[in-house]
């Protein structure tokens, strides 16, 4: 292989982008748009959320004189841009409203919530203050973060009376349970969640739409034709076009790692250079893809029929949005098979867990093979002659 | 020594023969008209020397290598049918492209890309983008695109469609100066007054040769004033 001539081809689509201003900013700012728009739709901590509050706590007053009620002291830290509070007096009445949507959640407080508390840690009772909780389950986000904030709440308010009753840091928490519970799952914003997902899909869709077009392209307008009769072999012409498109892939994963961290405030627990490495590794597979497809297509009009074939298998298969263990499973092994899984998989590992190339090489392995495969059956087809 | 030499060649689509039992021979330093109407297979039988697409049967040789070859490819210069030229980029990078592909250094590009641009009178418009050319400056530019690396051998599949005529006049005087370097040009056109510029003609119907020979001796043998008229004559002749 000529390296000079690779490069030749190279530059030369590299200045198509440089000249095509339109298409360089579709490339770049197309993946930069779904990330905006998904991340806030998705993304973000849902605000104003109606909820019910029965506050039938009597509170209490501690044998110093002082005046106590820990349900108001909750409710009052209750984030108010994430709730609006509605008072009930009574179960049913709040109960009604749930299931008529009118409310998301029900928090009760019971008459003895305070007593029992300051009784717990005061006097080593054993009694347990509970906060009845009701919650409409239709949206499990929604659920999480009402019960996520119901928990910060508590927290806060239980550091504050620590201070306040001059309890030591080390005495044994206080005991307070909802009658609900929900899992750390939430821990994670959804937008962190997202984010490698949204930044894989992106730049594979953007990178399989514009390689289909321009070799199609190439195809149609006679200049594969004339580069197949020059001393440039095959490999020469489809490795300096992938060269060319991981270039494009770096610029495009830089724009949207950055929108990731300054927008969305993701933070990248491990290397953002082995995240951009991944997405090199996921565009130049999906370039050789798109080449491959081209060659099946005898214009751009048959060429873009191929986009919906790519497109929602990976929306709804690769672990965009849901994981791949919650699609049915004779649909599993699909989600296998699917190059944009892996790279989602392996991007979510650097970026939420921080894991390294120790721990990330089998999914690296895969698309790196991906990449080697969709290049080489290119260079053949375009070898082959008829 | 013959540049080209086919041998029966044959190039089948299905039922349709698009080259039926070809045997063309073109002499060193001809400038070698093929001439014939819209499907006749000029284009086919270009496509088969350079190596682009497999003959079905049949044999040929090009710069005394048998087709397919690779070893000929530093010496032969295509200029497609179609347009063939990046449109999304410059002029500039058109030639410099081609140029580092043939393997040319960059001096000697330069140097080349002045000469190429002066003879298909673009110099002036070195760095427009390819696309923002009219019609027969894209032509020029494909044409200039084929020639960079000074091949032994061209084919031009219809180099002059679109050129003005005063250019067109020009090009001529410029592949007769090439033949007179000993270099074969390969052309195919359908303008049959500049065909008589052609050191010999091969007229072409349904994908056979009907005749082959010096502009005015095919005149002659059919006792016609223009090409144009020969070659009716002929064609109804072998109808
Ligand atoms: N890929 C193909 N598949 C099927 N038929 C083809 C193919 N390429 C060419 N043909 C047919 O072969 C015949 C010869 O075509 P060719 O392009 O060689 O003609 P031509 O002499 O160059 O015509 P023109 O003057 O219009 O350029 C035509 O009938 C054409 O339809
Ligand atoms: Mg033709």
């Amino acid at each position: 292989m000529n390296m000079r001539r690779t490069l030749a081809f190279t530059k030369r689509s590299l200045m198509q982008f440089r000249h095509d201003k339109r298409t360089l900013a579709f490339v770049l700012i197309m993946p930069l748009v779904m990330m905006l728009v998904f991340g806030y739709a998705f993304g973000g901590d849902p605000k104003d959320l109606d909820i019910a509050i029965i506050n039938d706590d009597m509170g209490m007053t501690t044998p110093t004189g002082m005046e106590l009620s820990f349900a108001d002291a909750i409710i009052g830290n209750l984030d108010d841009e994430t709730y609006v509070i509605h008072y009930y007096d009574d179960w049913d009445t709040a109960k009604l409203d749930l299931q008529e949507a009118e409310v998301w959640a029900i928090f009760a407080f019971p008459a003895n919530f305070t007593s029992n508390m300051f009784m717990n840690f005061a006097m080593n009772g054993t009694e347990t203050s509970i906060i009845e909780v009701d919650i409409d389950d239709s949206n499990p986000n929604l659920a999480g973060s009402l019960m996520q904030g119901l928990q910060d709440a508590l927290v806060e308010t239980q550091e504050e009376l620590m201070i306040q009753l001059n309890i030591p840091p080390d005495a044994a928490p206080m005991s307070v349970q909802t009658s609900k519970e929900y899992g750390d799952a939430m821990e994670i914003e959804f937008i962190d969640y997202f984010a490698p997902g949204i930044v894989s899909y992106s730049i594979i869709m953007v990178t399989v739409m514009i390689s289909i077009i321009l070799f199609v392209g190439e195809r149609r307008e006679g200049t594969l034709q004339r580069l197949l009769v020059s001393p440039a072999s095959e490999s020469e012409i489809v490795i300096g076009y992938a060269m060319a498109f991981g270039v494009i892939g770096l610029l495009q994963s830089i724009v949207i790692l950055s929108a990731a961290i300054l927008v969305f405030d993701i933070n990248i627990a491990g290397s953002v250079f082995l995240a951009l490495f991944v997405i090199i590794i996921l565009a130049i597979g999906h370039q050789g893809l798109g080449l491959l497809l081209s060659s099946a297509a005898k214009n751009e009009l048959q060429a873009i029929q191929f986009i919906p074939l790519i497109v929602f298998p990976s929306v709804l298969l690769a672990g965009l949005f849901w994981p791949v263990q919650s699609i049915p499973r004779i649909l599993q092994p699909l989600a296998h098979i699917i190059p944009l899984k892996y790279g989602i998989d392996a991007e979510r590992s650097i970026m939420l867990r921080g894991w390294g190339v120790a721990e990330v090489w089998p999914e690296l392995t895969i698309l790196i093979l991906f990449a080697i495969l969709t290049l080489s059956a290119t260079i053949i087809l375009l070898k082959k002659r008829q | 020594m013959n540049v080209i030499e086919t041998k029966d060649l044959c190039k089948n689509y299905d039922e349709l023969k698009a080259v039926n039992k070809l045997n063309l021979n073109v002499r060193q330093g001809e400038v070698y008209g093929l001439l014939g109407p819209n499907g006749s297979g000029k284009t086919t039988t270009i496509k088969m020397l350079t190596g682009l697409i497999l003959a079905s049967t049949g044999s040929a040789s090009i710069l005394g290598h048998k087709i397919p070859s690779k070893l000929v490819l530093n010496d032969i210069g295509y200029m497609p049918q179609e347009t063939a030229i990046y449109l999304e980029n410059t002029v500039h990078e058109n030639i410099q492209l081609f140029g580092e592909i043939y393997g040319l250094t960059k001096a000697e590009i330069k140097v080349r890309e002045v000469e190429l641009l002066d003879f298909v009178d673009l110099s002036h418009r070195r760095n427009s983008i390819a696309s923002t050319l009219s019609g027969g400056m894209k032509h020029r530019l494909s044409l200039a695109c084929a020639m960079i690396h000074r091949p032994k051998l061209l084919f031009l599949d219809e180099p002059t469609v679109g050129v003005d005529p005063e250019l067109r006049a020009l090009f001529w005087e410029y592949f007769e100066k090439m033949a007179a370097d000993n270099i074969t040009v390969l052309i195919t056109t359908h303008y049959m007054d500049e065909a008589n510029n052609c050191t010999r003609v091969g007229l072409m119907k349904e994908g056979e040769l009907i005749a082959e020979d010096e502009p005015h001796l095919l005149m002659e043998s059919t006792g016609t004033k223009t090409l144009e008229e020969a070659f009716l004559a002929l064609a109804r002749r072998c109808d």
